[in-house]
């Protein structure tokens, strides 16, 4: 098989990766000037040195790191238990028999279509009947375990963890807690590692129920940009440089676990 | 593999192929004598447990998913106003003055609008994304990161950083426009112009992703049917228009299935895009969606029953589209199968 | 596992930190939109006192802070310990009074205008809003680009020129027959604004019945897009190109109450040549004007209330008209030096205090804005919106309007 590519298809991978990445560019250009630069509509070519400037006139405008704070918290710990349920669940389904799995199975599968959103009114009157607008917990709990999180890591166990090694551990007088946690668990840990990726990634960059739920001073990342880009000032360089610094934590995410994140991708259906 | 996983259909119907898992199988005919305790609870352990490990989804779906669900048809039914809460029974009153309020069909072809011009052209870029991936390129991985980067953005980022880019009278890109002989183009007031611009942000940010999934597909397709194909002298395109895109075509459906879901709710995009202040999506809702307007009855009317009404709606219409794509899968899944 | 997950979302305690500080302090936040120039004195009410953190919550516009609200009441909590209210909505905020604190104080009384005290008092008085500035409107224009136009640049000669409507629309025909290419006034949205401000029932009778089909708002709308194709940006205020505008020549006069002056110095960072004129066509106009409440969800009420009598106490606002120039409605106010000596170096060294005082002397109406007055406004905006962009034809844009008020129900 010789499909060696030519400069034609190098050229236009290229074009592409630059239109990846004009954007981020952009957003950091803009950042590093001054308001008055920025509004222009075609700013110079080159950063200025207002960066740093600006970033510090986004912590004063909102409260940038107990935003980040927020995000960081309420993604990992979503991600963590979705992970952990998730993989409970999917291996019930994957290697355990009980009454009524088929059914349950398929009710998984039916709830991945049920977009959250669309239970967004009782979600409000609920939260609020229980106080929890306005704080975090009102964005941790509905997303503990997603019906994706389960099928994910079903599909992976059925395959993953031979049923010999299950039975023979069953054998040997363990209990079904420590089956998973002697057998399962590991042998889940490349899919669970790409659950969570996602999972957190999902979200830190969801925002419409955290905009109606949390107020302006306790808000996730995505609401505290929200609220820079509404302000009186449609201030460019401000905007910018708040969009900039919500963005860097993800790539950091992004370049050490990249790799991971392509193979994930790769390996099964997973959208975010 | 990648194929299997990637259909949740398939998943399905595989179940009854798949070996009978022994571990949790409760003991077979019970014997008559008394056993001892240990064995007892080992039973039990192997009865409950599968419960215990799937009832945290469950019980987490049934607050946040069943419930909302159900709650939300309750809602829909009576006089509910954000403050006041609720009020008198009035039967499908909401879903009339929803239906009847003439934002409610803009919203909807908005919404349909901006899913065709993000879905269309964004699969038809990842497949040939895929395509120039799917070579045996020098520095592989890095090439398939850097295109992914775009997905580490959040909504509410790219519409900031696009919408500084589409600006009506000092945007960039009529700028730029300008200096071709083109424009200025009324990005915020145009209704398909509009349309254009949001659906450039989603496929900015999901293109490189769904390329990914698209590669993943060519590969496995078995490469012998190149090598053959290359020997009857079918050119490079021919053999990808002949083998490749026939045989990842259930993953397009796939691909576009997913994204019904997501983006029939689009709502980060518009709403920070529109420079009106009250934000419904322009000043004759040009590109006002189904979500925006759940939320604009809900939180700027405070009229919790119209915007449950309309949330229900929402529901109906993605599971439709949704039906229709998979009565759409089925049949070219059944098309393949006479190959 | 699941133990460590249980343990991290306790640990986690869900983010409400209870109103207090790391350090044991009270805090009490104030959340505000627009620019109420409050930067200086918060800094200043930390320093004076060491019981309270005292914080600033800034929320976009007024239609955001709104919406913010209203959802907030409606959860029962999430509210900052003081509210700005527009003083558009505070009517409409007056209907919900059981989830405001009663604000009223004996040794308050007459701090404020008459007009500014009522309006925050509702019928049972119970005082829900603090009064902080009210929005007497002068005419700021871009002297270079009068010049240019060949209209007189001097404040004296440019107030006299544009006493009436007619006369302010006739020099904008002149300018724009001489700078094609710059509008004569920011946006159409302002426009109606300031007109609007003038009418005595724009848009409820006194009984607060909803009449929007009546002569006086159909004789603003005619004004407002008669001129729209001719005079305005026909820019969405607020808006990114609007913003864009103030750095692009993109028009020459804007309608100017106390706190515009603060947004103008913002967006135009650089520019050279602004002035502000002591008049304004068809008489004087007060434009918004604004409120802090104190929502009863709050931890620490009382305190939230003897603040934000403090940030609405003469001296501060006088403070703040300095910062951003949101003009007091404090009766004291008018008197300090602050604000009679006050001069803007921004405006060519405009007698700001002066120009502003005289601006409130000349406001004769008060137009009656009831319950429904903000929600009915963002509708009349997106109207007039509408035929800037010629989306529509006004008779058209103006049908839909009456359509989207009657959905408010």
């Amino acid at each position: 098989m010789t499909r060696r590519p030519g400069f034609l298809v190098y050229g236009l991978l290229a074009a592409f990766v630059v239109g990846s990445a004009a954007p981020f560019y952009w957003s950091f250009l803009l950042g590093s000037h001054t308001a008055q630069v920025a509004a222009q509509g075609v700013p110079p070519l080159l950063p200025g040195g207002h960066f740093l400037d600006n970033a510090s006139r986004v912590m004063d405008t909102v409260p940038f790191w107990k935003a980040l704070g927020n995000s960081v918290l309420v993604s990992s710990v979503c991600a963590t238990s979705t992970v952990v349920f998730g993989t409970l669940a999917g291996y019930a389904f994957a290697k355990l028999r009980f009454r009524g799995r088929s059914a349950l199975l398929a009710g998984v599968v039916a709830t991945m279509a049920v977009p959250t959103q669309l239970g967004i009114v009782p979600l409000f009157i609920v939260m609020s009947k229980l106080g929890w607008t306005g704080t975090t917990w009102s964005i941790i709990v509905p997303t503990l375990v997603t019906a994706f999180g389960v099928f994910f890591m079903r599909q992976y166990l059925v395959d993953a963890v031979p049923d010999e090694l299950i039975e023979a551990a069953r054998m040997d007088g363990c209990s079904q807690i420590r089956v998973v946690w002697h057998v399962v668990a590991p042998a889940a840990r490349p899919a669970a590692a790409i659950l969570w990726l996602f999972t957190f990634m999902a979200t830190w960059t969801d925002f419409f129920w955290p905009f109606i739920a949390l107020p302006a001073d306790n808000p996730t990342v995505q609401v505290a940009l929200n609220q820079l880009q509404s302000g009186f000032f449609k201030d460019y360089s401000l905007v910018l440089t708040g969009a900039t610094l919500a963005t860097v934590p993800l790539l950091i995410l992004f370049v050490l676990t990249g790799r991971q994140l392509v193979a994930g991708i790769m390996q099964g259906a997973v959208k975010g | 593999m990648s194929q299997r996983t990637l259909d949740p259909a398939g998943a399905r119907d595989g179940e009854a192929i798949a070996s009978p898992p022994r571990a949790g199988r409760p003991p077979g005919p019970a014997p008559a004598a008394p056993r001892p305790w240990r064995e007892r609870r080992a039973a039990w352990d192997a009865r409950l447990a599968p419960y215990l490990y799937v009832s945290p989804f469950f019980l987490v779906f049934a607050v946040v998913g069943a419930f909302p669900l159900v709650y939300t048809a309750y809602v829909s039914v009576h006089d509910w106003s954000l403050l006041g809460g609720k009020g008198d029974f009035v039967g499908f009153q909401n879903y009339r003055d929803v239906w009847a309020n003439p934002y409610f069909s803009k919203h909807v072809v908005n919404t349909l609008s901006i899913f065709v011009l993000s879905s269309v052209p964004q699969v038809v870029v990842a497949v040939v994304l895929a395509g120039l991936l799917d070579n045996q390129l020098r520095g592989r991985t890095w090439w398939r990161m850097s295109i992914l980067l775009p997905f580490v953005v959040s909504p509410v980022a790219v519409a900031i950083i696009f919408g500084s880019v589409f600006g009506d009278r000092y945007g960039l890109l009529n700028e730029l426009l300008g200096t071709v002989g083109i424009g200025p183009i009324a990005w915020h007031t145009d209704r398909l112009a509009s349309h254009v611009a949001i659906a450039t942000m989603v496929n900015w940010r999901w293109t490189g992703f769904n390329a990914l999934i698209f590669l993943a597909a060519m590969q496995a397709v078995p490469r012998d049917l190149y090598e053959s194909a290359a020997l009857d002298g079918a050119s490079r395109v021919r053999q990808f228009l002949a083998i490749t895109l026939p045989m990842i075509r259930p993953t397009m459906i796939f691909v576009v299935i997913t994204s019904t879901i997501g983006g029939l709710q689009i709502f980060a995009e518009p709403r920070l895009f529109d420079e009106t202040t009250a934000r419904n999506g322009g000043s004759d809702r040009q590109f006002g969606t189904i979500t925006m307007l759940v939320y604009d009855f809900g939180w700027q009317l405070r009229d919790l029953g119209r915007a449950s009404a309309t949330a229900w709606m929402l529901f109906v219409l993605i599971m439709l589209i949704a039906l229709v794509n998979l009565v759409l899968m089925k049949r070219i899944g059944s098309l393949a199968g006479e190959r | 596992m699941a133990l460590t997950l249980a343990s991290t979302l306790a640990a986690c305690g869900g983010g409400d930190d209870g109103g207090e500080t790391a350090d044991g302090k009270t805090r009490i936040t104030v959340a505000t939109f627009n620019e109420f120039g409050y930067e200086g004195l918060i800094e200043e009410y930390n320093e004076m006192q060491d019981e309270v953190v005292l914080e600033q919550v800034k929320v976009g516009t007024w239609d955001d802070a709104k919406a913010n609200l209203y959802t907030k009441l409606a959860a029962g909590s999430g509210l900052a310990d003081i509210e700005a209210i527009e003083g558009d909505a505070i009517a409409a905020v007056l209907a919900e009074s059981d989830a405001f604190a009663d604000l009223s104080d004996p040794e308050l009384d007459g701090r404020w205008l008459d007009f500014v005290a009522e309006k925050g008092t509702n019928a049972d008085g119970q005082m829900i809003g603090y009064g902080t500035d009210v929005g007497p409107e002068g005419i700021c224009y871009r002297a270079d680009l009068f010049e240019k136009a060949g209209l007189p640049t001097d404040r004296d000669e440019v107030a006299a020129m544009l006493g009436t409507w007619d006369d302010y629309f006739a020099a904008g025909e002149k300018f724009v027959a001489k700078v094609p290419d710059t509008a004569w006034y920011d946006s159409s949205g302002a426009l109606g604004q300031a007109m609007l401000n003038q009418v005595a029932n724009p848009f409820e009778a006194d009984d607060d019945t909803i009449e929007t089909d009546n002569p006086d708002l159909e004789a603003v709308w005619d004004d407002v897009t008669g001129n729209s194709d001719t005079l305005s940006t026909q820019l969405a205020q607020w808006g990114d190109d609007w913003t864009a505008s103030f750095q692009n020549d993109g028009f020459a006069t804007t309608f100017c109450p106390g706190w515009m002056l603060g947004i103008i110095e913002g967006n135009a960072e650089g520019v050279e040549g602004w002035d502000i004129a002591d008049v304004f066509p068809g008489g004087g106009g007060n434009w918004g004007g604004s409120y802090l409440t104190v929502p009863a969800q709050g931890d620490n009420i009382d305190k939230a209330t003897e603040i934000a009598a403090w940030l609405s106490a003469p001296e501060q606002q006088a403070k703040a008209f300095a910062a951003k120039g949101t003009f007091p409605s404090q009766v004291d106010a008018l008197a300090a030096p602050e604000i009679v000596d006050a001069v803007n170096p921004f405006f060519n060294d405009a007698e700001i205090g002066q120009i502003l005082a005289n601006r409130a002397q000349a406001v004769t109406v008060q137009p009656y804005k009831g319950p429904k007055y903000s929600d009915i406004l963002t509708a009349f905006q997106a109207a007039v919106l509408r035929v800037d962009e010629g989306a529509q034809e006004p008779d058209e844009s103006w049908e839909q309007f009456q359509a989207d008020v009657a959905a408010l129900g």
